[in-house]
């Protein structure tokens, strides 16, 4: 089983079915076409989606239902040929395809976390294919608060 | 912010080489064609904020930040 070092669990065994192949990249990372998504017991409800050319590049993910239960994703007719999706229907979160929002934490762990509901990363489910879909008429933010619970003092 | 009112079928000029035209206006949407030389980016703003806001995303946080950031995502869930 081939295996991957990922920027924040080490090195983790994969199979190749589990790769997803991003076609255009993301914006700004229009050369990575090969992703995993990663998920660890103690980190849920975040996902990761690690590059597989390049193990330091690794996005913090929450899935978008986890964010706005009643979160609405609009891709267009170019999105869903992009995805290989049913034209003229809107995809079903969970079934279609997974949606995730990118989480931007602005560096530090001081700054309130955000996410990027405006451009969330989408993938069908079947065919193992993603893309960061752009919805220029969205009523989300790209600087979505993320909801914090009451502030809990570090283990010691 | 330079503001002007144009109909479909005209256009204005920026500089020497950028050229808009209005090709068309339907309800609320507005056709634009644009003639720039290829060394000028036409991004749309939206696509360049989520670059920005990806290249900011992409930068490795700590272990610790990360372990504080879904144990507080945690306690959210299940203290609402």
């Amino acid at each position: 089983m081939p295996q991957i070092r990922t920027a924040y669990f080490g090195e983790l065994d994969y199979a190749d079915g589990t790769i997803f192949h991003f076609p255009y990249g993301l914006p700004g990372f229009e050369h990575e076409h090969a992703f995993l998504f990663l998920k660890q017991p103690h980190t849920e409800p975040l996902m990761f989606l690690q590059s597989l050319g390049n193990s330091r590049l690794c996005f913090i993910l929450l899935p978008i239902l986890v964010l706005d239960p009643r979160y609405a994703v609009n891709p267009d007719a170019e999105d869903l040929a992009a995805l290989h999706l049913e034209p003229g229907r809107q995809p079903v979160i969970g079934k279609d395809i997974l949606c995730a929002a990118i989480v931007t934490t602005g560096g530090t762990d001081q700054g309130t976390p955000t996410a990027n509901l405006m451009a969330p990363v989408v993938v069908n489910l079947k065919e193992q294919i993603g893309m960061q879909v752009i919805q220029a008429d969205s009523p989300y933010s790209h600087r979505h608060p993320i909801p914090m619970g009451t502030k809990v003092a570090p283990c010691s | 912010m330079l503001v002007m009112k144009r109909r479909a079928g005209e256009s204005f000029t920026i500089g020497d080489e950028i050229e808009i035209e209005v090709l068309e206006v339907a309800g609320t949407r507005v056709k634009l064609g644009i003639v720039a030389p290829d060394s000028v980016a036409i991004v749309r703003k939206e696509a360049r904020v989520t670059r920005e806001e990806n290249i900011t995303a992409s930068q490795p946080i700590a272990p610790e930040a990360l372990a504080a950031l879904a144990h507080r995502l945690w306690r959210a869930k299940s203290n609402p």
